[in-house]
């Protein structure tokens, strides 16, 4: 029986006759997928740990690993804690680049975890509601799961076709945190492949996640219109009982919002929520444009703040990014807390199988601080009921929240100005010189401060005189935050095969310089405007700009002088000067998903378990590049790694550098700007850039100029090379105030020279490069190191070309 | 020079938006009158470089006024040619939005104009830094002009003493555009510019037919070839006639053969069926044959829905692109459609039998008007049966060719119907003793079990296949 497949079919054997067999499962069968005929596969189908080293190795030949340890030692055994400073080898023989390469790789696998944990949650939950045979529909297109389809060679049609491939990335995340166990591998760069491995799978797992829930809840799919939704601590309304939802995973809120509409609570009870849970509320029954049940408050830097608040009658956590203190910050103002978890479950009482009335009764009196529920359904009715009457009993008990005005001038009176919490914080914010502001009664500098202050709560612990600094910080600014009510766009999913084909002829033309993808969390160096600057520029630039996750939600949080956010201000299509809000965290997955496509629909790629070339022709071809400018968590070191391996350079802001590993090239080692051109293996040299796939910006400045670079490309043809040289000059001019110094080297015909400095920089180059220069057509006669050839087929893989 | 001008020039400004409220004056537009012109013209007739303002200028207008608009482009040089002007033409608009401070919408006579405050406050008081700011790009965008002079009128009576000469060279253009045929020329041109990102697509661009991704024409080709003969844009000698009518060229199959490295040695341009022309990634429209009523249908990208094969446009454009000859599918710009030889060898719009209902109104004055309410939409067929019965209804000519075939090849489709397909669950219950070979073949290494079931579902929870040890 080799014709054996899962699913359903009548057939005719002898006298047998309308007859439908079932078949659930077939086990050990899995290879058969990749024989599917007329399915062709490339070589690596469900990649190893190894199977991609040689990729791994090739790019980190000319992207070296440069490692900015914290700490020199090494504390992962009884042996140690060993000092490996001055190439010292610790007890097992580790050294201090292997050390920090693995510390690295288990950021990465600890992010991947994140998200495939997630997705594994998320699909026990949606196969129990929908069943196995559940179609994926995520909107137009070919390729249902572009990385799924790339690593794996699945073409996933059903929920049940992504559970094996979730196996799969189990199996890798299991293999690779094998290797960071004492005695296993010993060279930094199979620890970095080991994390490369680790991050393509992050989008596999991411991947899963999205599209199970988009296929499952009526999110929107690839909606170019999806509805805007409120935004900030501002935009809930306090007088009514409030429920509040942290973290990541929506599976427990949907039955909340379902009991909500059935019972005709929408319009009592302000449901809010923190972190992507917030964002996939808002994608919750929007696949037809309705207005998003939920508001989103923000992000983890506004957790502290809006418990703080006192305005949560009731808060639920369900995953990720959550403050390990929710439960003791909301106890103090009477907040019950609801666990839906088990990632995060607090040491609460298991009440999935006890009476709702019962639970209600326990909370309600304070006899217990919270529960832990897994049944959701129950949960559904638990929570809207228990936040009515949290309500009614938090205002009848005055709820103390913030300090009243007289508080706020005696605490700021107090403060003795020693600096501790200055010291403390993450960003360095001046807090003792708005502590003396606020005691003259001037709030304007802690008014600044809100913006920026991630709320951590590091400068209350370290305050001497007790100062509950962060309730200083959100007193002060009641006024600002208030008006904090922006709009973000809901998130769309992925992009669909028509719209790329339709953007094809910019990006092939080059009237589209590139695309910017805003990702990560927002641990911001100095406050979300910084968001709000960066996307502003690249779209009026025309470049494409795609958020998602704690950076979708930022950006909708300020206005600019015309009074509306960005994405009310331009179009959320995959078109040039588009902006575009994939969804949440797992949405990230949307943005390699659609390079993944750039390759399958212009090059005709076949991209099942043809890992390598894709990589390889983003590499070359595709100008795209990620901005985590807040990046904090494991979850951003992994997607970024994943982007790594994919070709797609990363910038992070500067608190990346915590990650304590980049991966940047030297532009000056000729011998490493050099492929093969695939149409006869012959060599051909490469402008340097991207000159880095993980690198750090210290300032938004420094960063604006890097953007453009980074979107140049050895394919690029004359246009297109003008068009990024332009923006990569202008910008270098308007934030540094300077010609960036290695212009020039961009240059390979006097058609890749901006038009309007055509003239003045042929006279540079003629002057100060002693470039050959034909004046009579202003053409170059001899000077740049490479030609000029639309047609050439760079790529770093030998096996790639012909004649070779 | 950029530095020299009161204003910025980046294409960074191109998607400025002037409101209202921001707009210093209002040149041309529709509430006045206006042009924008470019005009080949004679070596000696041209002063490089000069730039003549007929009428008031800017800073003697007031704040928040709106004025007639003229701007006559003069170009020289000894490859430009009367059939450039057009593509000139357009670059105005283009370079005059790379102008911090100015918005240009539309072109020829509905050209609209606005300045902003912010750049009259930065100093621009004159027109002529703009077109200086103009005529240098052109220059440097287009070294094949070596001369350029530039006549910009704010006055209405000379703008309404040459309108009708204006409008008369509009109209010439068009016509040559128009009645410019592939059998009118000897060179086509080849565009390779997305090999960037479809490594072996070559367009062929002719009078007749347009570039896929619908951005380049012949005139566009012939421009960029003259710019740089080496770019990415050249002229194809169009060599031998082969075929008029499927328009086989023998210059064009020497060039498929050589960019395609061999892979393929003929193109019809106007064929659908017989070696047609290769598609690239960002075609605007897709043709699909549907076998069952030997028609041929078209979607295109903005159709959300599925075409009466229940198919939608991304599953089809994925069958074709990549720079591959797919017979059954092709990729074109929508401009084709309004080509004279659209796919003639295949019958042209004789053929057509199906388009989504918002394409079918954008080409419409170009469908023969005795086909255009034959040819069904979504709103007419939304599957084979309603698609079939429509054609039939409408007495489509394709219906003819239905009952053609049936004369000619009875005993073809009874074979057809023998070999019934795997997904094809009616077909098998009606024959069983003929899906049974298939499915079971005789030499069967399933051994000699026979079951018997009726009417029966079995369910299976698991099967577990293990390799023999």
């Amino acid at each position: 029986m080799s014709e054996l497949t899962t699913g359903k079919f009548s057939m005719a054997i002898s006298d047998l006759e309308n007859v439908q067999i079932t078949i659930n499962n077939i086990v050990g069968a899995i290879e058969k997928e990749a024989d599917e005929i007329d399915v062709e596969m490339g070589p690596t189908v469900k990649p190893g740990v190894s199977s991609l080293r040689d990729w791994d190795h090739n790019i980190l030949d000319r992207y070296n690993p440069v490692y900015t340890p914290m700490c020199d030692q090494c504390c992962y055994c009884t042996f140690g804690p060993c000092d490996l400073s001055g190439n010292k080898e610790g007890a097992c023989g580790i050294n201090l680049e292997g050390h920090n390469a693995r510390e690295f790789m288990l950021r990465v696998i600890t992010g991947a975890a994140a998200h495939s944990g997630h997705g594994r949650h998320l699909l026990h939950h949606l196969i129990g509601l929908y069943g196995k045979d559940h179609p994926l529909d995520v909107g137009a297109t070919n390729i249902i799961a572009p990385n799924v389809q790339l690593v794996t060679g699945v073409s996933p049609k059903t929920l049940g076709d992504l559970d094996s491939v979730l196996s799969y990335v189990e199996e890798q995340i299991t293999q690779l945190l094998a290797a960071v166990h004492v005695g296993q591998e010993g060279a930094a760069i199979d620890f970095e492949s080991k994390a490369l491995h680790g991050g393509m799978i992050d989008h596999v797992g991411m991947e899963i996640s999205d599209i199970a829930q988009i296929s499952c809840l009526d999110f929107p799919k690839s909606d170019e219109e999806a509805p805007l939704a409120d935004i900030g601590m501002g935009c809930l309304d306090s007088s009514k009982p409030t429920l509040i939802v942290i973290g990541h995973n929506v599976a427990a809120v949907t039955d909340i919002i379902d009991y909500m509409e059935d019972k005709g609570l929408n319009d009592k009870i302000e449901l809010g929520g923190l972190c992507c849970t917030a964002l996939d509320m808002t994608r919750y029954k929007t696949g037809d444009r309705t207005l998003p049940r939920a508001k989103v408050v923000g992000t983890l830097a506004k957790e502290l703040k809006t418990i703080r608040s006192g305005i949560p009658d009731v808060i639920i956590v369900d995953e990720q990014c959550i403050r390990a203190d929710v439960l003791k910050e909301a106890s103090k103002l009477m907040i019950p807390v609801i666990t839906t978890n088990d990632k995060v479950m607090y040491g609460l009482k298991d009440r999935s199988n006890d009476s709702i009335e019962d639970i209600l009764e326990d909370l309600t009196t304070g006899k217990e601080k919270g529960a832990l529920m897994f049944d959701y359904e129950k949960l559904g009715e638990l929570a809207p009921r228990l936040t009515m009457m949290m309500s009614e009993i938090r205002k009848q008990k005055g709820i103390k929240r913030l300090p009243t005005d007289e508080e706020l001038k005696e605490l700021a009176d107090s403060c003795v100005h020693c600096l501790k919490c200055e010291v403390a914080c993450p960003n360095s914010l001046p807090i003792s010189e708005a502590m003396t502001a606020l005691s003259e009664g001037d709030l304007s500098n802690f008014e600044l401060l809100h913006d920026k202050c991630i709320a951590c709560g590091r400068c209350e612990y370290a305050c001497p005189k007790d100062i509950d600094i962060v309730n200083v910080i959100e007193k002060s600014s009641q006024r600002v935050i208030s008006e904090e009510v922006g709009k973000v766009r809901v998130g769309r999913g992925p992009i669909s095969d028509p719209e790329i084909r339709e953007e094809g002829v910019n990006l092939v033309l080059g009237t589209t310089p590139g695309i910017v993808a805003l990702v990560g969390c927002s641990n911001y160096p100095d406050g979300t405007k910084d968001l709000f600057t960066i996307a502003d520029e690249m779209l009026r630039r025309s470049y494409i700009v795609v958020v998602s996750g704690c950076s979708a939600m930022d950006l909708g949080m300020y206005k600019g002088e015309d009074g509306m956010t960005l994405y009310e201000k331009y179009p959320s299509r995959f078109k040039s000067g588009g902006l575009l809000n994939t969804g949440s965290c797992v949405s990230n997955a949307h943005i390699t998903g659609a390079v993944i496509k750039v390759a399958s629909i212009f090059a005709q790629k076949n991209i099942s378990g043809n890992y390598e070339e894709i990589a390889d022709y983003t590499l070359n071809r595709v100008g795209a590049v990620g901005v985590a400018w807040g990046a904090y968590s494991q979850k951003a070191a992994s997607i970024g790694t994943g982007c790594s391996r994919l070709g797609i350079p990363v910038i992070l802001g500067p608190h990346g550098s915590k990650y304590r590993r980049a991966l940047i090239a030297k532009p000056y080692e000729e011998e490493k700007w050099k492929v093969y051109d695939a149409r006869n293996g012959s060599e051909m040299q490469i402008p340097a850039a991207p000159d880095y796939l993980l690198t750090t910006a210290e300032t938004v400045e420094e960063m604006m100029p890097m953007l453009a670079k980074s979107c140049i490309r050895p394919s690029d043809n004359n246009m297109g090379r003008m068009i990024k040289l332009t923006h990569y000059i202008e910008l270098s001019q308007k934030y540094l105030g300077i010609m960036p110094e290695d212009w020039h080297k961009f240059v390979r015909t006097e058609t890749d020279l901006p038009l309007a400095k055509r003239e003045k920089l042929l006279k540079i180059l003629e002057k100060e490069h002693g470039w050959e220069i034909d004046w009579k057509r202003k053409k170059i006669l001899s000077g740049p190191a490479m030609k000029s050839d639309v047609s050439a087929q760079p790529t770093n893989l030998k096996r790639l070309c012909k004649e070779a | 020079m950029a530095d020299e001008y009161p204003f910025e020039i980046s294409p960074m400004f191109e998607g400025e938006r002037i409101r209202k409220d921001g707009m210093h004056v209002e040149l041309s537009g529709p509430k006045s009158k206006g042009y924008e012109l470019v005009r080949a013209t004679p070596m000696d007739e041209i002063e490089d470089g000069k730039f003549t303002l007929i009428g008031p200028d800017l800073s003697e207008m007031e704040e928040g006024s709106r004025h007639p608009f003229a701007m006559i482009y003069k170009i020289a040089g000894e490859l430009v040619e009367e059939d450039l002007e057009s593509i000139v033409e357009r670059r105005n608009h283009d370079f005059q939005n790379y102008i911090q401070g100015l918005m240009h919408l539309n072109q020829r006579y509905d050209v609209w104009i606005r300045v902003s405050k912010d750049a009259v406050a930065k100093g621009l008081t004159s027109f002529e830094p703009i077109a200086q700011a103009v005529m240098m790009l052109f220059k440097n965008e287009l070294p094949f002009i070596e001369k350029v002079e530039a006549v910009y009128i704010t006055d209405l009576a000379e703008i309404e003493k040459e309108m009708d000469n204006v409008k008369a060279i509009y109209k010439s253009r068009d016509d040559r555009t128009r009645d410019l045929h592939d059998e009118d020329v000897d060179t086509f041109y080849g565009c390779t510019l997305c090999q960037s990102f479809a490594p072996s697509n070559v367009c062929v661009i002719t009078p007749d037919r347009i570039s896929l991704c619908g951005a380049i024409n012949w005139f566009d080709g012939r421009a960029a070839a003259k710019v740089d003969p080496e770019g990415p844009q050249f002229a194809i000698p169009k060599g031998d006639t082969i075929d008029t009518v499927a328009g086989e060229y023998s210059g064009v199959n020497d060039l498929a053969k050589s960019l395609s490295s061999g892979e393929y040695d003929r193109i019809n341009l106007h064929s659908f069926f017989d070696y047609p022309h290769t598609s690239c990634g960002c075609f605007e429209v897709v043709g699909f044959y549907i076998p069952e009523v030997d028609g041929i249908g078209w979607v295109d990208r903005d159709y959300a829905g599925v075409a009466p094969n229940g198919l939608p446009f991304s599953t089809m454009a994925g069958q074709t692109g990549g720079g591959k000859q797919v017979v059954g599918f092709l990729g074109i710009g929508i401009n084709y459609f309004r080509s004279p030889k659209f796919i003639q060898s295949d019958g042209g719009w004789d053929r057509v039998v199906w388009m989504p209902k918002h394409l079918k109104d954008r080409v419409l004055a170009d469908i023969p008007a005795d086909i255009a309410e034959k040819v069904a939409t979504e709103e007419d067929a939304a599957d084979l049966d309603s698609l079939k019965n429509f054609l039939t209804e409408k007495d489509h000519p394709i219906v003819q060719r239905w009952e053609v075939e049936a004369e000619e090849e009875p005993e073809a489709e009874e074979e057809v119907q023998e070999t019934p397909a795997f997904a094809a669950p009616p077909m098998m219950q009606g024959m069983p003793m003929q899906g049974m070979p298939m499915m079971m073949p005789a030499s069967s290494d399933t051994g000699g079990i026979k079951i018997i079931l009726k009417n029966a579902k079995v369910s299976i929870e698991k099967v577990i296949i293990q390799k023999k040890e």
